[in-house]
């Protein structure tokens, strides 16, 4: 996730990292993780949150620097939950995993290289 | 469904899509995010999740239903092989080790029996299986993420450095390597030129890597490039 700010509303967290701020913690899934600094407001502090969940911040300079995943576990799931999934079309129309729900699905990733 | 995982945007891909004519969803995830988000580590990849949305089998090698191709060992076949690199890159392919029965069989069974197929697993063993996610993962991951937005600008160079860390923290990572090695120069021309791959011929010394898709390939095993199917 892209860093504009030391801070980030909770639902730019949410949406760039999945993982949603509550007043239990940072959860994602069935999965919690209580934070000892609570966020203020509706603002995340990242520094705070990201050394709780394992995220590293990556700096390229003084104004560029992105917050990477969760390495809580060790693994690149925490919960068999299916992580939120949003993403465009070749139309450009944007479609949600979720939309799937009630059936069986297969996610095939691929590259044309 | 299909992901493709192309920082170029759509239109390096479309004219595959356009090709397939999928009637499934078919969508482009240019930042990476099923890396990210699910342990895609190389391509073809599947995640199987099931009507309640929970993923029964995390990311692994995903084949069509379609023979294995087998093993060439023909190294004897020279006047078949192009020589230099492309001789190269055809005869560690013909070397990489698929394993489509089992894994249709696998996903015909999940399909029929959904929950009461041996092939999908509870959710502590989907954790386990998922991909490793430690800390110079998540460093990789950010250092990917890091260089695609450089190189989106135009500062290359910068991005060549953020893709190289992103090797040396994952170098288990084929998505990582393979999509920033595909998008420097190449030999060949035509629906073939992502594949190079590699150093230009008589340009090896600019190749802004330290490996390629054939020396990493070689050194790791090339019966390694997919981890077998596991049930």
């Amino acid at each position: 996730m892209l860093l504009s700010g030391p801070s980030v509303s909770a639902e730019e967290f949410e949406r760039g990292t999945g993982w949603a701020i509550r007043p239990e913690g940072a959860c994602r899934g069935d999965v919690c993780v209580p934070l000892k600094v609570k966020p203020k407001g509706t603002g995340v502090d990242i520094a705070a949150v990201a050394g709780e969940l394992g995220m590293p911040i990556v700096r390229h300079s003084s104004d560029l620097a992105v917050l990477g995943p969760a390495s809580l576990g060790g693994r690149a799931l925490t919960t068999a939950e299916a992580p939120e999934l949003v993403l465009p079309d070749f139309d450009g129309e944007e479609f949600d995993l979720r939309s799937l729900r009630g059936q069986k699905v297969v996610l095939v990733a691929w590259s044309p290289y | 469904m299909t992901v493709c995982l192309e920082s170029l945007g759509p239109d390096a891909a479309r004219p595959y899509v356009d090709l397939a004519s999928p009637e499934h969803p078919c969508l482009i995830d240019a930042a990476h995010l099923v890396d990210e988000r699910f342990g895609v580590v190389n391509i073809p990849n599947s995640i199987w999740i099931d009507e309640a949305g929970i993923i029964v089998r995390p990311a692994e090698p995903a084949w069509p239903n379609a023979p294995d191709v087998p093993v060439d060992d023909s190294a004897s076949d020279a006047a078949a092989t192009p020589p230099g690199r492309m001789g190269e890159m055809m005869a560690a392919a013909s070397q990489i080790v698929t394993d489509r029965a089992p894994y249709v069989a696998a996903l015909r069974d999940w399909v029929a029996k959904g929950a009461d197929s041996e092939f999908a697993l509870a959710p502590a063993d989907v954790i386990a299986r998922s991909g490793a996610r430690g800390l110079d993962e998540s460093t990789a991951a950010a250092e990917f993420e890091l260089a695609r937005h450089l190189y989106g600008q135009g500062d290359i160079e910068s991005a060549r450095l953020h893709f190289r860390e992103a090797h040396r923290l994952a170098p288990d990572n084929w998505t990582y390597k393979r999509q920033a090695w595909s998008i420097e120069p190449s030999a060949l021309e035509g629906p073939m030129a992502r594949f190079w791959q590699g150093p230009l011929p008589g340009a090896e010394a600019d190749w802004a890597y330290e490996g390629d898709w054939v020396t990493d390939a070689e050194a790791g095993g090339i019966s390694n490039y997919y981890p077998r199917f596991k049930p």
